[in-house]
């Protein structure tokens, strides 16, 4: 059986990000890289593992512009077999629970075991993707793993919450999101790179998943750069001195103490 | 008729900080569309009383040992069921971890807008707008909720809590509790005894690249202890196996909104400030002077943490006494 990832392309965490006035929502692409959304990477590495063990290929489903196919080209280099690229407008722009219906309709074709995406999509900070998606094929989730155990038609998952972790079991299929700690992402090796380029990346419209088009259930209307921090006071002295100027400022400017 | 509706999240049998912060968000909600504040509580009888001074006119409460551990297909049910019956528009809770697992669960039952984590409510527009981080906190994105029904998950220590003055809120048993759980909490693992979570902790004091090894933890968990904070790291003390990664703060760690962030021997990296950015107030402690972080630090002091934070901790101790 198959081991199915939901891929995204997002901005190198290096990259600057402006807003782009040209369109709500949209940032200026020019000299941004962009590169498989590093989170995914920890979903690719343990669908491999799961399906080098129990058998059944990793494919793929992603939501993007064309450009995404080099993210999915990475995740081919690390041994992923073939994926489905929706790059309409109107999935690209949807919102997140839109997102998540398109998902689970493309999903739906490759009939996964189990499908792994990763904690949090780093560029719109969604780390619902798996919930949603799990609804809308009626299967289970479970969020954020850092351990996660196939046999048979469950699997024992680890999750991290507040000061701690919790132990979960669920049936099989179902959607569960990879954190980091899970495991080590294997480098592709070059051979792998050359032998990405000629898998199938099957571009998927609405229509023939279809889905009609639906009004949006939440729109970005605005992006902005938050405010600046300014720079404080920068002091230099022995260490009793600059703990006395500390501890005047925590308790007067702060107010902490 | 509309209305909002708040999870109420409990921890070790008190109601969390962040759920108290919802119930204010959720009053100034509630009083732009001239609607009831709503809670749903699971098996929580004992904290009614404290429900009454949040605000709340009616608590949906559902009890038994099916709501005893988290499921967010038996949550997110319930909190569906309380929906239906007040006709309730907003749903909210803390963007904590099971927050935002329940929020995800039942945005996609309702097919409503979802707003993770978010840092701001725009409560006079129409539809309502909210404001959340994203490109890890290097942008602020601006979003308007149109479905009719929204839920949305806030994020810790940035919405004030507003006492309101005593009131004994009407209680509605709910009939839930009937969806079948495929995937079952089986055990719950607390970390090791006396370690604070960052994600809610008012004060953190985080240990970077200086701290030089495990070893120079001990005097940032020191710190963390006088204060009654939490411990903190950069992802590079993380990645040398200095510190778990359950502590690490920034874009691939977590994401902060403490009072107080005391940053020794980080370099503050956008990787991290993507994390902590949103701080109240930033101290770091650096050898270089020109560190990033020193650039945007409240207050920056140019020296050895090893020689600093032991001093500080010991006057520190003197004025907490």
């Amino acid at each position: 059986m198959n081991v199915a990832v939901i891929l995204q392309q997002v901005p190198d965490t290096e990259a600057v990000v402006k807003p782009n006035p040209a369109g709500a929502g949209a940032i200026i692409e020019d000299g941004v890289k962009f590169i498989l959304n590093p989170y995914d990477e920890f979903a690719v590495e343990e669908a491999l593992k799961i399906t080098e063990k129990d058998g059944g290929e990793v494919v793929g489903v992603c939501i993007g512009p064309d450009r995404a196919e080099t993210a999915i080209r990475m995740a081919m280099a690390m041994g992923m077999e073939r994926a489905i690229l929706i790059s309409e407008p109107a999935a690209v722009e949807a919102d997140i629970v839109t997102q998540g219906g398109i998902l689970a309709a493309a999903l739906k074709t490759l009939s996964p075991r189990l499908v792994l995406c990763g904690r949090e999509m780093i560029d719109n900070q969604n780390d619902a993707a798996a919930a949603v998606v799990a609804s809308r094929l009626g299967i289970p989730h479970v969020l954020a793993a850092s351990k996660i155990e196939v046999s048979g038609d469950k699997a024992v998952v680890v999750r991290d919450i507040e000061g701690g972790s919790l132990e979960i079991e669920t049936s099989l299929p179902a959607a569960i999101s990879c954190q980091k700690g899970l495991n080590e992402p294997r480098y592709p090796t070059l051979i792998a790179i050359k032998r990405a380029k000629n898998k199938e990346i099957k571009k998927m419209t609405l229509a023939e998943l279809g889905i009609a088009a639906a009004a949006p259930k939440s729109r970005v209307t605005a992006l902005r750069l938050p405010n600046a921090r300014a720079a404080g006071v920068k002091i230099t002295g022995t260490p009793e001195e600059v703990t006395g100027k500390c501890l005047a400022w925590l308790s007067g400017t702060a107010k902490v103490i | 008729m509309a209305g909002v509706i708040v999870w109420i999240e409990t921890s070790e049998g008190k109601i969390r900080k962040v759920t108290r912060e919802a119930a204010g968000a959720g009053a100034k909600i509630a009083a732009a569309l001239n609607a009831p504040l709503c809670a749903v509580l699971f098996n929580g009888k004992d904290l009614l009383p404290e429900l009454g001074n949040l605000g709340f006119s009616k608590i949906y409460t559902a009890d038994g040992p099916a709501f005893e551990k988290y499921s967010g297909e038996v949550y997110a049910e319930a909190l569906a069921a309380a929906g239906e019956l007040s006709g309730a528009e907003v749903f909210l809770t803390g963007a904590t971890a099971l927050g935002r697992d329940l929020s995800a669960s039942l945005a996609a039952r309702l097919d409503a807008a979802l707003a993770i984590d978010v840092t701001e409510i725009i409560y006079d527009a129409k539809p309502l707008k909210v404001v959340r981080p994203v490109y890890s906190g290097k942008l602020l994105a601006e979003v308007e909720l149109t479905s009719e029904k929204k839920v949305i998950s806030l994020r810790p220590n940035v919405f004030p809590i507003t006492e309101k003055p005593a009131a004994s809120p009407e209680l509605v048993p709910l009939s839930a509790g009937t969806a079948a759980i495929r995937a079952e909490v089986r055990k719950a693992i607390k970390a090791a005894e006396g370690v604070m979570d960052v994600a809610e902790a008012t004060i953190i004091v985080s240990g970077g690249r200086g701290t030089g090894g495990p070893a120079g933890f001990k005097v940032i968990e020191d710190l963390a202890k006088t204060l009654g904070g939490a411990v903190g790291a950069s992802r590079v003390a993380v990645d040398e196996g200095w510190i778990e990664y359950s502590h690490q703060v920034g874009q691939t760690g977590k994401v902060v909104s403490p009072v107080l962030y005391i940053a020794c021997g980080i370099s503050g990296s956008t990787q991290h400030f993507a994390g902590m950015g949103t701080s109240k107030f930033i101290i770091a402690v650096n050898t270089d002077p020109d560190a990033p972080i020193m650039g945007k630090a409240d207050f920056a002091i140019v020296g050895d943490l090893f020689k600093v934070v032991p001093v500080l901790k010991e006057e520190l101790l003197k004025v907490v006494k």
